[in-house]
């Protein structure tokens, strides 16, 4: 898959594996198991390109006597998600048409 | 592997990176490892979950920069060509203090004209008013029509000197910006 594609798509998911609720990087990577398998290197670059683009905030909070991350979509990161939602129905009318012959449907 | 020779080997891989940096990919991993135990997992599963080390991609970041010296030859051209460079530089600095010297003394001058004004219109009122106290009536009320007319000449010249200022404001903003955007791109380069 083409690298800034496959980097859009991933952003996305990220983003919408928070979009309910604020979450941390091992139940992000354990919400998106059933559906695509990302590493954990690949989520710490994700999240600070989120972060860096205001797409997500980060909080910090003592758990078990610990340290954890939490990261909580923003305004930013919701329209993100919308606009991906729009873009996928042209993506997806372009891969009926690629997937359809393309213009050789008008040949028959 | 444990956590902690996980951990002392990412650092070691991650050397080029600046020390915050660093840090920061630990605390990630190190949160990461931890919440995999908490999920019942031992602490050298929670490790092998997360991979072989050299398998721990470092994209979007840059190792820190080594600094560059400059060779013998470099610095010798350098000095040869200072009576050159020294003076183009020396030239560039003027031009822009120039630049900016003349756009802000057009805004000063359009204040010094706004406060003139309102001065005149000052001078017009108190000078009329006294004229015609002391009996010399038309002339008191030219004064105070000319006052009059100052005084409006300054309200109308008050936007503009704002909208100037403002405007001046901005360019003169935007010209550092630039000048501060084409050193930038020459470092990264």
């Amino acid at each position: 898959m083409d690298i800034q594609l496959k980097r859009g798509l991933l952003d996305v998911c990220v983003l919408a594996a928070i979009e309910h609720s604020e979450s941390y990087g091992y139940k992000i990577i354990k919400d998106m198991k059933p559906y695509i398998d990302l590493s954990e290197s690949t989520l710490y670059t994700i999240l600070k390109r989120l972060e860096s683009a205001s797409m997500l905030t980060v909080r910090t909070v003592e758990h078990q006597g610990r340290l954890r991350k939490y990261y909580r979509i923003t305004t930013a990161g919701q329209q993100r998600i919308a606009e991906f939602k729009e873009e996928w129905k042209e993506i997806l009318s372009i891969y009926q048409f690629v997937t359809k012959g393309g213009g050789n449907n008008d040949k028959a | 592997m444990t956590k902690h020779e996980f951990l002392a080997a990412l650092h070691n891989k991650l050397s080029g990176l600046p020390e915050n940096e660093i840090e920061e990919r630990l605390t990630f991993y190190n949160e990461m490892i931890d919440d995999g135990m908490d999920e019942g997992l031992s602490e050298e599963e929670a490790v092998a979950r997360i991979g072989v080390i050299e398998d721990t991609e470092i994209p979007d970041c840059k190792p820190e920069k080594a600094k560059q010296k400059l060779s013998p030859w470099a610095i010798l051209l350098l000095v040869l060509c200072a009576p050159l460079w020294v003076s183009l530089l020396l030239t560039s600095i003027s031009m822009v203090i120039s630049l900016y010297a003349s756009l802000w003394s057009v805004i000063i001058s359009l204040w010094a004209t706004e406060i003139a004004l309102w001065g005149a219109a000052l001078g017009g009122a108190v000078g009329g008013i006294a004229l015609v106290c002391t009996g010399n009536t038309p002339a008191g009320v030219a004064l105070m029509g000319a006052g009059f007319i100052c005084a409006g000449l300054s309200l109308f010249l008050l936007y503009g000197c704002k909208a100037a200022t403002k405007g001046t404001a901005l360019l003169t903003k935007k010209i550092a910006q630039g000048i501060r955007k084409c050193f930038s791109k020459k470092e990264d380069a």
